[in-house]
């Protein structure tokens, strides 16, 4: 029982990190129908940053405020000199290709300047060994702070973009783009902003996954960004609550799996999971069909 | 004066060159060190891995970015295969390649139901999940340790029909399989497969329009180019004898998507230079190793948008589609356009047809019948719904009320490529053709639902296949000179000016030998000359028996051809009878603003 417990409540944490990375994929597919595929680099060098800073003695906020701040740049850049001048090839998919190209190149440079092997990750809001008792079973305080926050965030996310002229300005660009540059709307702004957004979410993310996890490395990211995709996918590409509600179901499929059966199946289970609601229900579960114009 | 990249492309594309550079490998190799030609057969591998990628990525326009998952599944599978199941070479190496062909099939299977980029981000899925598989399941695969002891010429203790091979016959094997691989590839390239994957690459909706299943045709490329990259697996497991994870992980992936991008999409020279390229060039630089993947990553985010046709497109002429062979069988003697058979069901009839997107109505309640050797125009103004009904009718959006009924048989809500399949074409407002494909092949393009050869045939270049290839080519040259576009028809299309790609496009539509066309809009931006031709080929297709409807606002060219009209305002029909009538009739007037005399004459 308390295994399970613990099983649990670590596949709702993760789970609702994979949200997150899910809703930063969503982003970027609403406003222009593309996603990084070098998000998992995003969220490896915010982490990877955010523990060199910290490790240089830099103040545990100071630092992640930093990282964020270079992911900004980072993420202007991609959205700037790889997805738009690749979006202007007709049927093609060079943005796929060149995104993930920025991703290589992050983890290349990350592995020459801060070295291949892993870097342990401080603790920033709890140790790992802090717990609390529930229901007599002991339970980690990181991974409810994780949870916490996650919820946290995907609140404000939507507040913001039901709420404000922005976000409907950005829900005006998702449902379609000549549209909306006609009545006004600087789409191009709303563009660059959703990849912006995006890289933020990725990079919190990240720092949470390496909370979690304890530790961080150049690779790091590429597999969770899977994750990320199984969580949007399985909740209905472009659902917000689809998409924490798919990154909880995956997550914690992906604890039980690892926990009970072994981790090798864990990640073929998110393979399997992936086609099956591909095949079975491609709008997901909170989706829907897309009509595609001619 | 020969361009230097015309004596480049016909050197190296030469019969005879390509036989005597095979022959030099095969015969040559007994002479070079042990150290060598195991780098000649990881480039034989790498060739394979290249081209493997450019039929998924090149021709058919479909990513992998989990290539080394799929050259992992083949290496795997005959490394265990005759390690542990104890198989003979010459059944567990066509098995790692059907290994390969299975998972690439399972990866793709979703393609019919999904946006493009999801295959892409599955073929990452699958290649990252394979490595982590192979590294925790330790009692198949040696886990992180690896598969040690597996038959190889390092060895020396891989034997085929009991003769121990040694590094330089399995060369020798390898050099002529990877030869025989691309002359397949390169057969199944010039012919219907090879143009449909392309077709899907250029416009999913124009190939779906002509009859190519787009969600098959994906499917297709993902099992024949895993396949590939399995049997090249194979092939890695028994030259090493020691198989790990490492080897198959996500920078071996990107290195097989660079060598591709690189070498030019679409370019099979091209990849040969470019796996020439990446083999050799990282033994060279072993400096350059720490840069390596940074400088691959920005291989990648730069290549196809600064330089997207690659080295061949420096320094090749751009591939054909057509075999030269099929070209030179092709006779004078084609027809563009046969009579069809008519029966008596022979009506497409469109019954209280209603097509909504949320809350807007675009085509309200609308019936019409079109017969055989009567051209019906369909007119309106702007936005009142006669390019929805035309996208409705050939399958492109399901309707949401009402039956259509094609020879006495519903269509409605059939996918595209079905309803092209039963001889119902039609044509775009915006003509999607394919911009690289000169007019013959687009043409051709449109012959696509008439083949009945398959593709191993064609692979095979079988004499049934280039017969059959030929006879459409005949006819294809008949429809130019109808079309008049007979002295351009060996150009690029994305060469030419706007009036000839609608003229392909009518062509493309009568090589399909339609018993029903849908024209959208055919005359928009022609010159009075085109309108001529044009004009030609659309009696030409009412004097064959075709039902033919006419989208178009220009009343004198309408007015020529037509037998009935059908006028539509706001998604309704507001008139339906002959052309005399519509000119009088007060609610024609009326949508018109009482000026549809003018919007003949300007239009």
């Amino acid at each position: 029982m308390e295994d399970f417990l613990t099983l649990l409540l670590a596949g709702v944490s993760v789970g609702a990190v994979y949200g997150l990375i899910a809703i930063g994929l969503n982003l970027t597919f609403w406003t222009t129908r593309t996603m990084n595929f070098g998000q998992g680099s995003v969220m490896m060098l915010c982490a990877m940053l955010t523990a060199n800073l910290i490790a240089r003695g830099w103040m545990q906020g100071l630092a992640i405020l930093a990282a964020l701040a270079v992911i900004v740049v980072l993420m202007v850049f991609t959205e700037m000199y790889t997805v738009r001048p690749a979006l202007k090839i007709e049927g093609s998919m060079g943005w796929a290709v060149s995104t993930l190209g920025v991703g290589i190149i992050l983890q290349g440079c990350a592995a020459l300047w801060f070295g291949s092997q892993a870097v342990a990750f401080p603790d920033v809001i709890f140790s790992a060994v802090d717990d609390v008792v529930i229901f007599g079973v002991h339970v980690s305080l990181q991974y409810i702070a994780v949870v916490v926050l996650a919820l946290a965030l995907v609140v404000v996310f939507e507040l913001l973009v039901r709420g404000t002229v922005w976000g409907r300005a950005m829900r005006a660009v998702a449902m379609d783009q000549d549209f909306a540059a006609v009545i006004g709307i600087p789409v191009r702004a709303i563009v660059l902003g959703s990849y912006i957004a995006s890289g933020l979410l990725a990079g919190i993310s990240g720092i949470l996954v390496a909370q979690i996890g304890g530790t961080v490395d150049p690779a790091f990211g590429f597999d969770l960004v899977i994750f990320g995709f199984v969580a949007a996918v399985l909740g209905g590409m472009g659902s917000t609550p689809g998409a924490l509600a798919g990154g909880i179901v995956a997550g914690v499929l992906q604890q039980m799996v690892g926990g009970y059966i072994s981790s090798a199946a864990q990640h073929g289970m998110a393979f399997a999971l992936l086609i099956l609601i591909l095949v079975v229900r491609p709008q997901g579960l909170f989706g829907q069909r897309e009509i595609n114009k001619v | 004066m020969i361009a230097p990249r015309t004596v480049l492309t016909r050197l190296l594309t030469h019969p005879a060159f390509i036989l005597a550079a095979i022959a030099a490998l095969f015969f040559g190799c007994s002479w070079l060190s042990g150290g060598t030609v195991q780098i000649l057969t990881f480039l034989m591998l790498n060739i394979l891995l290249a081209q493997s990628m450019n039929l998924l990525t090149g021709i058919a326009g479909q990513i992998s970015l989990g290539h080394a998952g799929f050259y992992g599944m083949g290496a795997y599978a005959s490394g265990i295969l005759m390690k542990t199941a104890g198989l003979p070479f010459v059944v567990s190496i066509p098995l790692a390649a059907a290994i390969g062909a299975l998972s690439g099939y399972l990866v793709s299977f979703p393609a019919g139901r999904v946006r493009e980029f999801y295959l892409a981000m599955m073929t990452l899925a699958f290649g990252l999940i394979f490595r982590e598989v192979v590294r925790e399941w330790d009692g198949l695969t040696g886990g992180a340790v690896g598969l040690s002891n597996v038959p190889s010429t390092t060895l020396k203790n891989l034997s085929v029909f009991g003769v121990t091979l040694d590094a330089i016959d399995y060369f020798r094997i390898v050099v002529i399989v990877t030869a025989i691989v691309m002359w397949l590839v390169h057969n199944f390239i010039q012919s219907r497969h090879g143009r449909a994957f392309y077709a899907v690459h250029a416009s999913e909706v124009a190939a779906g329009c002509l009859g190519i299943p787009r969600a098959g045709t994906k499917r297709q490329a993902y099992t024949i180019g895993a396949g590939m990259a399995g049997l090249a697996g194979g092939l890695y497991a028994h030259m090493i004898g020691y198989l790990g994870p490492e080897s198959f992980d996500l920078a071996r992936s990107i290195e097989v998507l660079v060598t591709t991008v690189v070498g030019g999409l679409g370019s099979m020279a091209g990849q040969i230079l470019s796996a020439i390229v990446f083999t050799f060039l990282p033994e060279k630089l072993q400096v350059f190793a720490q840069y390596q993947f940074i400088v691959y990553g920005a291989i990648l985010a730069f290549t196809l948008i600064l330089l997207p046709r690659g080295l061949a497109g420096l320094l090749l002429l751009p591939p054909r589609f057509i075999k030269p062979a099929s070209l030179r069988r092709a006779g004078t003697a084609g027809v563009a356009i046969r009579p069809v058979d008519s029966d008596r069901n022979a009506a497409l009839v469109v019954e209280g047809v209603t097509m909504r997107f949320g809350g807007l109505t675009a085509v309200d309640d609308v019936s019409l019948e079109l017969h055989p050797g009567r051209i019906t125009a369909l007119i309106g103004p702007n936005g009142s719904g006669k390019s929805t009904l035309v996208n409705v009718v050939s399958g492109i959006y399901q309707p949401t009320a009402g039956d259509i009924r094609f020879f006495g048989e519903s269509i409605a809500g059939l996918p595209d490529h079905r309803i092209a399949g039963k001889g119902l074409l039609r044509t775009f407002q915006d003509p999607r053709l394919v911009p690289r494909f000169t007019v013959r092949e687009n043409l051709l393009l449109g012959a696509h639902r008439r083949y009945r050869t398959s593709g191993l045939a064609a692979a095979l270049s079988l004499p049934s296949a280039v017969r059959e290839e030929a006879a459409f080519l005949a006819s294809v040259d008949a429809v130019t000179r109808m079309a008049g576009i007979a002295d351009v028809a060996d150009r690029p299309l994305e060469s030419l000016p706007y009036g000839y790609r609608r003229l392909v496009e009518v062509g493309r539509a009568l090589l399909a030998e339609p018993r029903a066309a849908l024209l959208d809009e055919p005359a928009a931006g022609l010159s009075e000359a085109e309108m001529a031709l044009l004009a030609r080929m659309i009696r030409a297709m009412k004097d064959a028996g075709l039902m033919v409807l006419l989208i178009e606002h220009h009343m004198d060219f309408v007015a020529e051809l037509v037998d009935d009209v059908v006028v539509l305002d706001s998604g309704r029909i507001i008139y339906h009878g002959d052309i005399e009538g519509m000119r009088k009739s007060p609610a024609v007037i009326e949508a018109y603003l009482g000026t549809s005399e003018t919007e003949g004459a300007h239009a």
